[in-house]
């Protein structure tokens, strides 16, 4: 059973990843995954009648992909990220359900703009559905599918949602 | 003057210098949509998305929208996606499998081979003398080579065989599309993303521009380096790239050298027993179908190319003129990359990019492959964000015509691009270079010049 306590440790881990990302505190995020953390990003695409499904998605990383990531900005020659993108993560409508074997599953929309050296930037809207495990006490989130309202994406991705 | 006068002077190929003004003036844009986008054949996708009648993509050429779909009768069709009673769009999807396509202003409706089939008030309000025959949706001539499937709005333009001339097809056949191993495989999907400055940057990049990947990919370099020595095994950490050891010699290949629509490969590698290694050890890690598939796929390239000692292995990217960009060449194990720059204004492109993988290869090979794709020269992956953040800064460098007053540097093995493996076709020359880019624009300003719509460019 989800207590209320469990509800707002929940929602309070959502809001602390938010500040974590804005404030570039990538390792400290990463602490919040668990170690089979899958972070997916299906591609969104319009199709009509019977046709095969996308090959791949625009993401799909493991925890080591998303080291990978996090220690390509800290090498300092992330040109995508040199000078650091602004974030601003607002994070909204969370809704939290029990799933049978104890796990939580976590829906929320996410608005995120993403600022660039002078006048760059790129709004990115969408939903998560996360699932959240309790590992040694702590909710952790075990797995994340992030849908993009978009279909052709404002830029590359350099930022975590 | 205007900049469109002056082209001959602007684009100095031959001296390695090129003004910029061709990257940011809006009658140069609208001549060169005119000319290539329209005027001449350009990629719009593969033969396996359409595998099933009725099947269909939607794509450009250009700033043109079109449906590329395999009619009821089978054949593949380029259609303008652009309603003949008001100009409305018909398709309004990425892909599908669809009877035909119906407008949703006034309901003219065609079948899939663009033909008018049904208008409301046909009797009524045309008193049946509407010619339907006469207002199919407008088609271009459509050339598959080797499933890839090209377009042309110009119904004066050459033959697609002469267009791309015979040595652009013999590199394109064995080692773009892998014909003797059993050729390439399209997964669904297109994979999106707006990308700052003038097409024709990234075009170059993808043609030749093999110096810029120690210094704008320095931080995936070492991330890579890093992971290796920790044993931290991910599809990319361990995917091979075109710096290598041990292999035989590296070129810059220029099929259509001096002559028609260029096709550029960069770091190209020849044939060596080590690479032939490197690739049996990666496959190993795959499990025993894909170390048998990966030496039997050596047997075959090296029996298809029996006669050309040294021959070519793999190469590092490419770019056929105008805008198909490729990646994802340096192994077996890495899916390819096929990219459409299509052109948004003088200013911006959008990349529209599809993954090929080997037809023939083991899933276990397949997978490894489509992952090294999204997760490398992809929108959201370690390689192109890199890139693309260099375009949007090349435009905020760039807004006021007064900078346009100083040319561009181009001349890296200016003059010394001799061929140096005569056996094979097209110039293959020293690496990295930039006589693919001096190529692209000697070949960009014969179809911008005034009598350049004799090469197929229109007006």
């Amino acid at each position: 059973m989800l207590t209320s306590a469990d509800r707002q440790e929940i929602e309070q881990l959502l809001y602390r990843e938010a500040h974590l990302l804005d404030e570039r505190r990538f390792r400290e995020w990463l602490d919040l995954l668990t170690e089979d953390i899958e972070y997916l990003m299906p591609l969104t695409e319009h199709v009509q009648g019977k046709v095969a499904p996308a090959g791949h998605p625009i993401i799909k990383d493991d925890k080591n992909t998303l080291r990978a990531r996090v220690a390509k900005d800290e090498t300092g020659w992330s040109h995508v990220e040199t000078p650091v993108s602004m974030t601003c993560h607002l994070i909204s409508n969370i809704l939290i359900d029990e799933e049978g074997d104890g796990e939580a599953s976590v829906k929320s929309s996410f608005i995120v703009r993403q600022a660039r050296k002078l006048r760059d930037e790129a709004w990115w809207v969408g939903r998560r559905h996360d699932r959240l495990r309790r590992v040694d006490g702590q909710w952790l989130i075990a797995r994340r599918r992030i849908h993009l309202d978009a279909t052709v994406l404002p830029r590359g991705v350099s930022i975590f949602f | 003057m205007s900049v469109l006068g002056e082209l001959g002077s602007l684009v100095g190929w031959e001296q390695g210098r090129i003004f910029p003004a061709i990257y940011f003036d809006e009658e140069v844009y609208r001549r060169e949509h005119a000319r290539i986008f329209e005027g001449s054949w350009v990629p719009v996708g593969h033969a396996d998305m359409v595998r099933n009648p009725g099947d269909y993509v939607t794509s450009y050429m250009g700033e043109v929208p079109v449906i590329v779909v395999r009619g009821r009768d089978g054949r593949v069709r380029v259609l303008v996606n652009k309603c003949r009673h008001r100009g409305n769009q018909v398709c309004l999807f990425d892909r599908g499998n669809v009877r035909g396509f119906t407008c949703s202003y006034h309901g003219w409706a065609y079948g899939t081979d663009g033909q008018l089939i049904s208008v409301p008030g046909e009797e009524e309000f045309y008193h049946g003398a509407l010619e339907r025959e006469k207002w199919g949706l407008q088609e271009a001539r459509v050339a598959d080579f080797y499933g890839l499937l090209f377009a042309t709005l110009n119904s004066a333009a050459p033959a697609f065989e002469d267009w791309l001339g015979e040595d652009v097809r013999w590199w394109l056949r064995y080692f773009v599309l892998a014909e003797p191993v059993g050729g390439l495989e399209a997964l669904p999907g297109w994979h999106r993303y707006e990308s700052p400055a003038n097409w024709k940057l990234i075009a170059e990049n993808f043609i030749g521009d093999n110096y810029h990947f120690a210094h704008t990919h320095t931080s995936w370099l070492r991330v890579r380096q890093a992971f290796q020595e920790q044993g931290i095994i991910t599809p990319m950490t361990t995917a091979p790239h075109s710096a290598l050891h041990g292999a035989g010699g590296k070129y810059s290949v220029t099929a259509g050298y001096r002559s028609g629509a260029p096709l550029g490969l960069g770091a190209m590698i020849t044939y060596g027993e080590a690479l032939h290694e490197r690739d049996v050890e990666d496959a190993r890690a795959l499990g025993k179908e894909a170390l048998e598939w990966v030496r039997e796929r050596e047997d075959r390239m090296s029996r298809a190319l029996a006669g050309y000692e040294p021959r070519p292995a793999y190469f590092g990217h490419g770019l056929l003129f105008p805008n198909l960009g490729l990646m994802g060449y340096v192994s077996p194990m890495t899916g390819k990359h096929f990219m459409l720059f299509h052109p948004r204004g003088p200013q911006a492109h959008e990349i529209w990019q599809w993954t090929m993988v080997e037809r023939e290869a083991p899933d276990s090979v397949k997978e490894i492959a489509v992952q090294r794709v999204y997760q490398g020269q992809h929108m959201a992956g370690v390689i192109a964000p890199d890139d693309v953040e260099n375009f949007e800064r090349i435009v905020e460098a760039s807004h006021s015509p007064g900078t346009w007053r100083y040319p561009m540097n181009y001349e890296i093995h200016l003059g010394h691009d001799q061929d140096q493996l005569p056996h094979l076709p097209g110039n293959i020359s020293a690496e990295p270079s930039e006589v693919n880019q001096r190529e692209f624009y000697r070949f960009w300003l014969e179809l911008m010049r005034p009598d350049g719509a004799k090469r197929g460019g229109q007006a």
